[in-house]
C-alpha cells in the first residue's frame, strides 16, 4: 500500500473493481472498500481494506452503513457503480450532513427524472417518455414517425429504448420495427423512450470539484456500443467551449458541488445540442484507460480527489492535465463481438494485428460456438486497444474494425 | 527495404509492449492478472516478428520482476519440468505460449549471468535449459528454413525459439552436454528414470536421423540408448517384444546365459533396465529357465544366497511387480537382494503381507493416477516397495516441498526397512498413518494438509502413498512445539526418524532473532561428534538427520533443506569428506563460494553427495549428538574454527547478527533435567 497522508480524506468506495482498487491503493488517500461478502475473503487474501455491505436493496439498512461509516472516520463515499450512485448519495448525505445529497442521486438514477430536471433547467432534450409495457413502445414508436410526416411503407425512423435503472449501454436497445418491441422482455421495463437523432455522438467525462470543472474530457464514439477515441478529434474539440458551458447547466440543474459525471449528447447536423442522459460513476467501456493512456493520469485517482472533502486547488492543477494539448496521443478502444451465427475460435484479422496503432485486446475465446443475436449496446465480447497520433486515421480503422471477423 | 520494415516492427512492439508493462509493474498482485494478459498478447505477436525474440530476451527479465508470472507456476521457475515446456508451445492457449517463451528467455538470461533471480541460479537455470533442448533436438537441429519462418507460423515461430535458446545457452554440442548431464544423473541412481528415459529416448532419435553430424560425443550416447533399447545382441534394433521372445525361443542354453549376463551388465551400467530385460525375466520363468535367474538379476554373492533362501517368495515378486511397463523393479530387486535384507527376519513376513495386500480405494486412485495406470495399484505399490527398498537413495522429493518426507521414506529404507513396510502397509489400508510425538498419537487421517498440497505425482509409489501423511504428522509436530521458542527439529527429528536420531541437538541458529549463535563452538563439536580425527575414530553409524542452510551458486541463503549425514571417511586423496543423502532429486549443486557438491568420482557410493568435511560443517547449521558418552578430549584448532566460521558468514550467514558463546545445544525432551 502507498504510505496514506493523514492529513488527507478517507474516502469509502462502493462497489468492487480490482482496477480501482489497484489505482486507489497506490494513490496517497486512506480508503476502504465496501462491497457484497463473496468479495471479502479475496479483499482479506489481499490486504484489501474492506466492509462487507449487501446493495441489492435500499432500505432503511443505508442508515446503518452510513453510521458504520461516520464511526469509521471516512470523509465521502464513492460510488463505481450505477447501484452504488444512490447509496452513495445516501451515505454522502450523512458523511457531509447534507440531506439534499439522496434526493440528487435520486434523480441519477431516475433516467426519466434526469431528463425532466435537465429540461426544466432549460437543457435541450430530444423527445422521450416513459413505457411500462410493450404497446407504450409500439405507440410511442408509430408517434414519433407520425410526427416526422412518414407515409405508410416509407421506413420508419428508429426510436431508442432504455432500461431505467440499468448502467450505459447495457439496458439500451434501437427499435425500428414492431417486431423488435416483441423481442424485448418484460423484465426490461419500466424503460425510457427517446427518438433518434441524427448526428454526433459523443460522451463527457467530467471531474468537478467546488461546483466548477477541473478536467473535461471528451469522448468522440465513432459507432455508438462499438468505439470511441480520446482526445476526439479536431472538429468536435472545436466544440469544447459550448460543451462546457452545457455541463455547467448540468452542474448548476443538478446542484452537483463535486464528483464525477458522465453525460452523453448529440450534436444534430444543425448544430444543435441535445442532451441525453448523466451518470454519476466512472463510464463503462474503460474510457478512464483510454483516458489515462492519452494523458498519463489515473482517472480513478482523479475522482478520489474530486470527492475528497480535503483536496485543495493546487492538488487538482498538479494533478490534471492541459486537455488536448498535454495528450501524447489518441487512445481507442473497439468492443468486438461475433458477426458469425457460429464461431469456433478467436482470431485477430491480419491487418488488425499489423497495424501500428493496434496495442493490445482484451478478447477471450468463445465459451460456446453458437452466437446469441446480439440485443443491447455493450455487450461486446471483450476490448481491442489502439493508440495514435492521427486522430481521423484512428476514428478510420476503429470503424474498420466493425466489417471484419474476430471471431471465426 | 522489407528488411528495415520488418525491425522496425519489432522496435514498435517493443514499444508498444512498454505501457502494458509499466502497468504491470505498479499493479497491486490482485490486479496483475489484468495486465499480465496484456502483455503476453504484445509478446505473440513479438514472437512472431523478425528480430523479436531477442527483444523479448532483453525484456524477459524486466517483465518477470514486473510480476508477469505471479500467480502461476512459472513464478518458482525452480520446480518447473522441462518435459512440459514443448507441450505448452505446440498445444497451449496463445497467452500460454507467449508465458513460456518469455519464461524461457528469462532463464536464459539466469544462465547467461546477464540477470539474476531469487528462485533459481544460473547453473540451475543454464541446466533447465539444456534439458528442454534436450527434449526437444529435432525443433532446432532441422534445417532452417528461412521461407517457412517468415510466413510466421506458430510452429515456426516456436522452432525458432529452440534455435535461439541452443545457439544462446553457449554450448557447442547440445547432444555432448546432454550425454554427460543423463550420465551425471544416473550415476545417483534414482528411482524415478522417466525425464530420463525421456531424454535418452530423444537422442536415440536424433542419432539414428542425423548420426552423422554427432562426432566423437556419439560413444557416450550409444551406451545410453543401447542400455535403453538393445542391450544385447537378440534386441539389437529394437525389434519389439513380440519378436524378441521369438528370437528367445530360437536361443540355446549358452547363448541365454550371454543375454542374461549382458542385460545385468547393462542394467548395472546404467541403472536402468530396458523392457527387454523384464520381458526377458518374466520369459525365463515361464519357460522354466528358473537357473538363469540369478545371472538375469546380476546378482552378487549375497544377492544369490538370499534368492536360494527365498526362491518362491522372490518368484512371487518377480511376477507381480516385474514387467516391461515396470521394469526398474528389475533393479530394485537385485539390489534388494544383494544388500541382503531379506535374511533381516521381518523383511520376507512383510513382503508376504504386502503381496496380499489390496490399497483402499482412495490410495488406489493416486497410485493409479501417478503410474500412469500402466499396472494393478497393488502391484505398482510392491514394485515401488521393492525399489525404495532396493535402491533407498534414490528417493527423490520430486517437484515438492517435502524434503523431509522424502528424507525420512529413504532413511527407513536404509536403516529401518521392516518399519517402512509396516507404514506403507498402515497407509495403503487406511489411507492414514498413526504416530507418536512425545505421547501424544498424531493420526495424520484427522490433520489438514501439510506443506504439499494433496499428493504429489511425479515420485515414487511409496512416496505417492506415504508422503502426504508424513507430510502432515512432520506439520503437526511442528504446531505441538511451535511455542517452545526454538528450532522444533531439536524434538520432532528423533521422534518421527526413530530412536537412533541422536537426542542432543546443535543449532548454529538463534531462532527468534536469526542470529548466528555461538558458531565456532557448534562447527567443534561437529567436528567432535562427527570426525574421526576428534571423535576417537568412530564411525557414523546410523543416518543421522540434519539441516543445511541451502544456498545458490552465488552463495546467497535460499532456505534451510533437510539431508542426512550417512559417513565421514576419507576419499582416495585423503581428504575427509561428509557423504550424505539430499531429498532433491539431483543433489549434484552448486552452493557458491566453492562449495560444489560431488555426486561421483570423489569416493560416493551410488545416492551419495559429498563435500569436503570443513566446507559441509560451514554450511550446516543443525545436526544431533547422542549425548551419553564421555566427551572427547580433542578440539580442533582455533585456526580451523575460524575459517570454517568465515565461510559461514560469507555464505548463508552474512547479514545476520551474531551472538557469540557456546553453541546452541538442547536435550530432546520435554523437561530439561535438574
Amino acid at each position: 500500500m502507498t504510505e496514506k497522508n493523514p492529513d488527507k480524506g478517507y474516502v469509502a468506495i462502493l462497489g468492487w473493481s480490482p482496477n480501482a482498487i489497484d489505482a486507489i491503493d497506490r494513490f496517497d488517500r486512506r480508503y476502504v472498500i465496501v462491497a457484497p461478502p463473496w468479495a471479502e475473503d479475496y479483499a482479506r487474501a489481499n490486504d484489501i481494506p474492506f466492509i462487507a455491505w449487501d446493495f441489492d436493496r435500499l432500505n432503511e439498512r443505508s442508515h446503518e452503513i452510513a453510521h458504520m461509516l461516520k464511526d469509521e472516520g471516512c470523509d465521502v463515499a464513492i460510488p463505481l457503480f450505477e447501484e452504488t450512485v444512490e447509496w452513495a448519495g445516501a451515505i454522502n448525505s450523512v458523511l457531509l450532513d447534507n440531506p439534499r445529497l439522496l434526493g440528487q442521486s435520486m434523480l441519477f438514477r431516475d433516467k426519466s427524472l434526469m431528463k425532466r430536471r435537465a429540461q426544466l433547467a432549460g437543457i435541450r432534450v430530444g423527445i422521450f417518455e416513459e413505457a411500462d409495457n410493450h404497446a407504450d413502445v409500439v405507440r410511442f414508436l408509430k408517434r414519433v414517425n407520425q410526427t416526422l410526416l412518414k407515409l405508410e411503407g416509407d421506413p420508419d425512423d428508429p426510436i431508442h429504448f432504455k432500461a431505467f435503472d440499468k448502467a450505459g449501454c447495457l439496458g439500451h436497445r434501437t427499435i425500428r420495427t414492431v417486431e423488435d418491441v416483441d423481442s424485448i422482455s418484460g423484465d426490461e421495463f419500466p424503460a425510457l423512450l427517446e427518438s433518434h437523432l441524427d448526428g454526433w455522438e459523443f460522451a463527457v467525462e467530467a471531474w468537478i470539484k467546488n461546483g466548477k470543472i477541473q478536467f473535461l474530457n471528451i469522448s468522440e464514439y465513432v459507432t455508438l456500443g462499438y468505439s470511441v477515441f480520446v482526445p476526439a478529434t479536431p472538429e468536435l474539440e472545436s466544440w469544447r467551449p459550448r460543451i462546457e458551458a452545457e455541463i455547467n447547466k448540468l452542474i448548476k440543474a443538478f446542484d452537483i458541488d463535486f464528483g464525477f459525471i458522465h453525460p452523453e449528447y448529440f450534436v444534430t447536423n444543425d448544430g444543435t445540442m441535445y442532451f441525453g442522459e448523466v451518470a454519476y460513476r466512472p463510464p463503462g467501456f474503460n474510457a478512464l484507460e483510454l483516458i489515462e493512456r492519452a494523458y498519463g493520469f489515473n482517472g480513478y485517482q482523479g475522482i478520489v480527489l474530486a470527492f475528497d472533502p480535503k483536496t485543495t486547488q493546487e492538488e487538482l492543477e498538479a494533478f490534471f492535465p492541459t486537455p488536448v494539448e498535454d495528450a501524447t496521443g489518441h487512445a481507442g478502444c473497439f468492443g468486438a463481438y461475433p458477426r458469425r451465427r457460429v464461431v469456433e475460435r478467436m482470431e485477430v484479422p491480419e491487418d488488425t494485428a499489423r497495424d501500428p496503432y493496434f496495442e493490445f485486446h482484451e478478447l477471450a475465446q468463445p465459451m460456446q460456438q453458437k452466437v446469441t443475436k446480439r440485443t443491447a449496446f455493450g455487450t461486446h465480447w471483450g476490448l481491442v486497444y489502439f493508440f495514435g497520433e492521427d486522430p481521423h486515421r484512428l476514428r478510420d480503422l476503429l470503424k474498420a474494425q466493425e466489417e471484419v471477423d474476430f471471431y471465426v | 527495404m522489407a528488411d528495415t520494415d520488418q525491425v522496425a516492427e519489432a522496435d514498435r512492439l517493443a514499444a508498444t509492449l512498454e505501457g502494458p508493462l509499466e502497468h504491470l509493474r505498479q499493479a497491486r498482485p490482485f490486479a496483475k492478472p489484468r495486465f499480465q494478459a496484456q502483455v503476453l498478447d504484445v509478446v505473440g505477436r513479438l514472437l512472431r516478428a523478425p528480430g523479436g525474440i531477442e527483444k523479448l530476451h532483453l525484456l524477459a527479465p524486466r517483465m518477470d520482476a514486473a510480476g508477469l508470472f505471479a500467480g502461476s507456476d512459472w513464478d518458482a521457475p525452480a520446480n518447473l519440468l522441462p518435459g512440459l515446456v514443448s507441450g505448452t508451445l505446440e498445444h497451449g492457449a496463445p497467452a500460454s505460449v507467449s508465458a513460456e517463451a518469455v519464461s524461457l528467455l528469462r532463464l536464459l538470461a539466469v544462465a547467461r549471468g546477464e540477470t539474476e533471480h531469487p528462485g533459481i541460479h544460473a547453473a540451475a537455470a543454464r541446466r533447465f535449459l539444456t534439458q528442454v533442448l534436450a527434449l526437444n533436438m529435432r525443433r532446432f537441429f532441422g534445417a532452417t528454413d528461412e521461407a517457412a519462418r517468415a510466413a510466421g507460423t506458430q510452429q515456426t515461430a516456436t522452432d525458432a525459439l529452440f534455435r535461439y535458446l541452443a545457439d544462446h545457452v553457449g554450448f557447442q554440442d547440445v547432444l555432448g552436454e546432454l550425454v554427460d548431464e543423463i550420465w551425471r544423473i544416473l550415476r545417483q541412481r534414482p528411482i524415478q528414470v522417466a525425464p530420463a528415459k525421456d531424454m535418452i529416448a530423444q537422442i536415440a532419435i536424433t542419432l539414428s536421423e542425423r548420426g552423422g553430424e554427432v562426432g566423437d560425443r556419439r560413444l557416450g550416447a550409444d551406451r545410453l540408448v543401447s542400455a535403453l533399447f538393445g542391450p544385447t545382441a537378440a534386441c539389437m534394433g529394437d525389434p519389439g517384444l513380440e519378436r524378441y521372445r521369438e528370437r528367445l525361443a530360437m536361443m540355446d542354453e549358452t547363448d541365454l546365459r550371454h543375454e542374461a549376463q549382458g542385460l545385468a551388465r547393462a542394467m548395472h551400467d546404467t541403472g536402468l533396465v530396458s523392457d527387454y530385460h523384464a520381458a526377458f525375466l518374466l520369459w525365463v520363468l515361464d519357460t522354466e529357465h528358473d537357473g538363469m535367474i540369478a545371472d538375469t538379476l546380476g546378482l552378487g554373492s549375497t544377492g544369490r544366497d538370499c534368492l536360494q533362501q527365498h526362491r518362491g517368495l522372490v518368484i512371487e515378486l518377480i511376477q507381480r511387480a516385474v514387467r516391461p511397463e515396470t521394469a526398474q523393479a528389475l533393479y530394485g530387486l537385485s539390489l534388494l537382494l544383494d544388500r541382503g535384507i531379506l535374511h533381516h527376519g521381518p523383511i520376507a513376513p512383510a513382503f508376504r503381507r504386502q503381496l496380499e495386500l489390496a490399497p483402499c480405494p482412495a490410495v488406489a486412485e493416486r497410485l493409479s493416477v501417478a503410474g500412469l495406470h500402466v499396472a494393478q495399484p497393488a502391484d505398482l505399490l510392491l514394485a515401488g516397495c521393492i525399489q525404495v527398498l532396493g535402491q533407498p537413495l534414490g528417493v527423490g522429493q520430486g517437484a515438492n516441498p517435502t524434503c523431509q518426507s522424502a528424507r525420512a521414506i529413504a532413511m527407513w529404507g536404509q536403516n529401518d526397512p521392516d518399519y517402512l513396510l509396516h507404514l506403507v502397509a498402515q497407509a495403503a489400508r487406511m489411507d492414514t498413518v498413526l504416530m507418536h510425538f512425545e505421547g501424544r498419537a498424531i493420526n495424520s487421517g484427522a490433520l489438514p494438509e501439510g506443506l504439499a498440497i494433496g499428493a504429489p505425482l511425479d515420485a515414487d509409489p511409496v512416496s505417492v502413498v506415504l508422503v502426504p501423511h508424513l507430510d502432515r504428522i512432520y506439520a503437526e509436530m511442528g504446531r505441538l512445539c511451535a511455542d517452545r521458542n526454538d528450532d522444533p527439529h531439536i524434538w520432532i527429528n528423533p521422534e518421527f526418524h526413530g530412536w537412533w536420531v541422536g537426542r542432543v541437538c546443535a543449532v548454529a541458529v538463534d531462532v527468534p532473532t536469526g542470529a548466528l549463535a555461538g558458531a565456532e563452538d557448534f562447527i567443534a563439536r561437529f567436528h567432535m561428534a562427527y570426525h574421526p580425527d576428534y571423535n576417537g575414530g568412530e564411525p557414523v553409524i546410523h543416518p543421522q538427520p540434519a539441516g543445511v542452510a541451502a544456498t545458490d551458486a552465488a552463495g546467497r541463503f535460499v532456505g534451510w533443506h533437510a539431508i542426512t549425514i550417512l559417513r565421514v571417511a576419507p576419499d582416495r586423496e585423503g581428504e575427509m569428506r561428509v557423504y550424505f543423502y539430499n531429498p532433491n532429486n539431483d543433489s549434484g549443486q552448486d552452493w557458491g563460494k566453492g562449495a560444489v557438491v560431488s555426486t561421483h568420482g570423489a569416493g560416493e557410493r551410488f545416492g551419495e553427495a559429498s563435500l569436503p568435511f570443513e566446507t559441509f560443517a560451514s554450511r550446516l547449521y543443525l545436526f544431533h549428538e547422542d549425548g551419553m558418552r564421555p566427551a572427547p578430549a580433542c578440539r580442533p584448532s582455533q585456526d580451523i574454527l575460524a575459517c570454517v566460521t568465515q565461510e559461514a558468514r560469507k555464505t548463508w550467514a552474512a547479514g545476520r547478527q551474531e551472538i557469540s558463546g557456546e553453541a546452541i545445544s538442547r536435550l530432546a525432551a520435554t523437561e530439561q533435567p535438574a
